[in-house]
């Protein structure tokens, strides 16, 4: 996963650094995000140097550098500044992380899989070994010393003998003479040289999160731009018949109403004024090709296509065949999709939160019919991502209600609107059969999975004989897109459930059980810690249980412990949950254990109370009252601890969910006897023995 | 009509049904209360009235007058320097950080009625704020840490 770094810039920068052009000074209440573009003098020569294109220096000594991914809360505008900061010793407090544009030169910048420090690892470290290579030798020149007398630290290059030091920023015009070193010549520092990494830094934005500065994708203005909102059928795949705004014309701010392929654009002078004429408008709907489906219906349908299952071995002594099944989620990010667009004289400029800029040009260039490189996306704050920002609808619906009404606008969902027109974690169906010989050994794992056909069963990671994974579809046409740990957030709830009933069925327990199935050094090293940090043999009181699940993938491993209480009623309450991380190096450990945290929560709002649901084709939930959510009052504790590592970084945003759910369910089977199989858990009634 | 934000006087266009959180942020660029969901529910656009976390979106400006003291996330220190922002950086509260600006008006009202709230006191006031990233834990902590101060 190498990203080759590129040097195609090298270049002195006049006036407008981050070269966002003439919009960004539009921008009210504008950070430090874009911050010192407007400030430069010319007479005082050179600004500021760009050694490649993830590296800028300016002569104050501010280092800027290119964050090719969004930032949705991950911390990626923070982790990729320390990764690039640490090869290039500078000082973290003139740090300025500025958002790459979507372009393909800055390889790729899907913000997903938990990939972002995986695929800029390397990328971003030898960015900055390089320009800090380039400054020593610049300085050596300059002093007329050798290179190998000085060294750098917080962005000053010293000669060790004579206490002279000079700044970065006082070097930029010397860098320019300087023969850039050949990649492979570079040597990256080992992990005991670290000053940065490994070291908690919180998010870079949070002065300007919590004073209210800090420009989301929804704070963005431009002077005269104008606002939209959009009206949508009301059923799943339903199409425009006619509208009718006579009425929404009589409300002051109205400025027009326009058919697009999704249904009716709305534009107003105000946010609030496009809502209010948007309620006026009356439109007529072609039916949608679902009318008569539910969410009962497909459950029913989909469980009937894994009525036929293979034969396990002969050998089999004792064995079971279980459904599961999971819902539709929606993203449901607390920022509802908005996107900037100002389309004028053929080219198109775009202010958004999308999760991967380069395919969102593509489908602002698409809805305008213009080609990409008269289309710029520029990337802002996301108010939570978690997958919903890979689908660029907002953005190519703002392109196109631009050049509709030939104003720059801001168009916004309605959250009703972004809870009933998301692309849903898809639900599923799934059976498992499985089953044990007369020594206890496993025989063989089928797994079969009906969805709409997104979803695939895939391996356990543990040693298992005779893995069969199989796959059936029938497509209603419900959208459906990646959701945080995408398909590991279904395939592994059913696994590490159906392993638990395989120790079980076997008499052994589930810890041992697990251990006793798998060799993987990582993987027997986070169950073992996670064991003993909750003490898992520890006697709990009656009506409380505990439960274990692990997770590999995105180059790491994971394992919960989760324990709960039944009260009397059969109410459940999650008391404790504790979770073990090998991710290797551990970049940022408080931040890595703030995605734990919030992965946590995310799981165990899905396990136990959210889920989208349809009736007669349409949606039924239109936002956090009935899509239900965690709140402050269900949040557990979370206990967790990082294995010491020295191995290349793994992911972490989705690494932190899979395990959660099974744990969870494992648990409430340890402490009343009743086996959860369809998420979430309020559909079924739990009783205390 | 005139409203005082933060302080500072400002004559208002909108019309007297719009929501206070729509005129925040479209007429007067006071962006740090955010949009969350229209309806009063998740608590990100809470902005202190009279002392009061209020939910902005839900509050058309016909039902207030000069007379209100309003104050946003914006006015709520010079420079981030209100116990609860501290507290906020201290620990590093925010993931995406959207809603946390309401997360922290909704505090400052905790902490003027009860200056020393205990877990579940916390948890009482604080359930009406959503968080998606789940940073309850530390939004908990924060509190405590402020109201220690």
């Amino acid at each position: 996963m190498k990203n080759s770094v590129s040097l195609e810039r090298r270049n002195f920068t006049i006036g407008a650094a981050l070269g966002l052009g003439a919009v960004v000074t539009g921008i009210s209440g504008v950070s430090d995000l874009f911050a010192s573009i407007d400030k430069f003098d010319k007479e005082k020569g050179a600004f500021s140097i760009a050694p490649n294109i993830w590296l800028e220096i300016r002569k104050d000594n501010t280092i800027l550098i290119t964050i090719p991914r969004s930032e949705l809360g991950q911390g990626v505008r923070t982790s990729l500044s320390m990764i690039t900061a640490e090869e290039l010793d500078a000082d973290w407090d003139k740090i300025l992380p500025v958002n790459a544009e979507g372009d393909s030169k800055y390889g790729n910048q899907s913000t997903g899989g938990s990939t972002s420090i995986r695929v800029f690892w390397e990328t971003m470290r030898t960015a900055g070994a390089q320009v800090r290579l380039m400054l020593v030798a610049a300085a050596a020149k300059h002093w007329g010393v050798p290179a190998n007398k000085l060294r750098t630290e917080n962005s000053y290059v010293y000669e060790s003998q004579s206490n002279r030091k000079i700044s970065y920023g006082e070097l930029i015009e010397k860098v320019a003479d300087i023969p850039i070193p050949d990649i492979k010549s570079i040597k990256l520092k080992s992990p005991e040289e670290f000053k940065i990494i490994g070291k908690t830094k919180w998010h870079i934005d949070n002065p300007d999160i919590v004073t209210g500065k800090a420009v989301y994708s929804s704070d963005f203005k431009l002077q005269g731009m104008k606002y939209a909102v959009v009206i949508r059928s009301p059923h799943i795949g339903g199409k425009l018949k006619s509208f009718d705004d006579l009425d929404a014309r009589k409300i002051n701010g109205f400025i027009g109403a326009y058919s697009i392929p999704e249904g009716v654009a709305v534009v107003a002078n105000s946010t609030y004024n496009a809502f209010k004429c948007a309620d006026k408008i009356k439109t007529e709907w072609i039916d949608g090709p679902i009318m008569n489906v539910g969410s009962d219906i497909i459950s029913n349908e989909l469980s009937s296509l894994l009525d036929e299952m293979p034969d396990l071995p002969a050998n089999t002594v004792k064995s079971f065949e279980h459904i599961y099944e999971v819902p539709l989620l929606a993203h449901a990010t607390m920022e509802p999709m908005n996107s900037f667009a100002n389309f004028k004289d053929g080219k198109c400029e775009i202010f958004t939160m999308t999760q991967n800029p380069q395919t969102a040009r593509s489908a602002a260039a698409k809805a305008l019919g213009i080609g990409e490189e008269n289309v710029k996306v520029n990337v802002l704050l996301s108010g939570g991502g978690f997958g919903r920002g890979h689908r660029n609808d907002f953005v190519a619906m703002a392109a196109l209600i631009s050049k509709l009404s030939g104003y720059p606008v801001k168009l916004t969902y309605s959250k009703e609107d972004d809870i009933k027109n998301d692309f849903y974690r898809p639900m599923s169906v799934h059976k498992v059969k499985t089953g044990i010989d007369k020594n206890g050994a496993v025989t063989g794992w089928i797994h079969k999975v009906a969805s709409q056909g997104t979803v695939k069963a895939t391996d356990p990671q543990y040693d298992l004989p005779g893995i069969k994974n199989l796959d059936v579809a029938k497509n209603y046409g419900i959208p459906t897109g990646s959701w945080r740990a995408v398909n590991n957030t279904q395939v592994y709830f059913v696994n590490e459930s159906a392993i638990d009933e395989l120790a079980i069925l076997a008499n052994v327990d589930p810890f041992d059980f697990r251990l006793n199935i798998t060799k993987d050094t990582r993987l027997r090293r986070v169950l073992e810690t996670v064991a003993e940090k909750s003490e898992w043999t520890r006697k709990l009181p009656k009506n409380s249980g505990r439960g274990i699940a692990s997770f590999a993938g995105y180059g790491a491993y994971s394992a919960h412990v989760v324990e709960v209480t039944l009260s009397k009623a059969g109410e459940l309450k999650v008391d404790r949950i504790v979770a073990v991380l090998d991710c290797g190096i551990a970049i940022n450990p408080g931040n890595i254990e703030a995605q734990f945290m919030g992965a946590a929560m995310d799981a165990l709002a899905t396990a136990l109370k959210s889920e989208i649901t349809v009736k007669n084709g349409r949606i039924m939930q239109s936002g956090f009252h009935d899509f239900e959510w965690l709140t402050i009052k269900e949040a557990p504790k979370l206990e967790f601890f990082v294995i010491p590592s020295n191995e290349s970084p793994g992911g972490i945003g989705e690494v932190g969910f899979p395990a959660v759910s099974p744990a969870l369910c494992n648990a409430i089977y340890n402490a009343c006897g009743v086996r959860v199989r369809k998420l979430p858990i309020k559909h079924t009634s739990l009783k205390v023995m | 009509m005139r409203l005082n934000i933060n302080s500072k006087y400002y004559e208002i266009n909108s019309e007297s049904d719009t929501p206070l959180l729509w005129v925040l942020r479209d007429e007067l660029g006071l962006t740090g209360a955010k949009y969350g969901c229209g309806i009063g529910f998740c608590g990100t656009c809470a902005v202190l009235i009279d002392g009061k976390a209020r939910r902005s979106c839900i509050t058309p400006i016909g039902e207030l007058s000069g007379k209100n003291m309003i104050i946003t996330i914006e006015g709520l220190s010079e420079n981030g320097l209100h116990k609860l922002q501290k507290a906020w950086l201290e620990i590093g509260v925010s993931q995406c950080g959207y809603c946390q600006p309401g997360q922290i008006i909704t505090a400052v009202e905790l902490l003027n009625e009860n200056p020393n709230p205990s877990e579940s006191e916390i948890n009482d006031k604080m359930s009406g704020n959503i968080c998606r990233c789940g940073t309850y834990n530390k939004i908990r902590q924060a509190i405590q840490i402020a109201a220690k101060e």
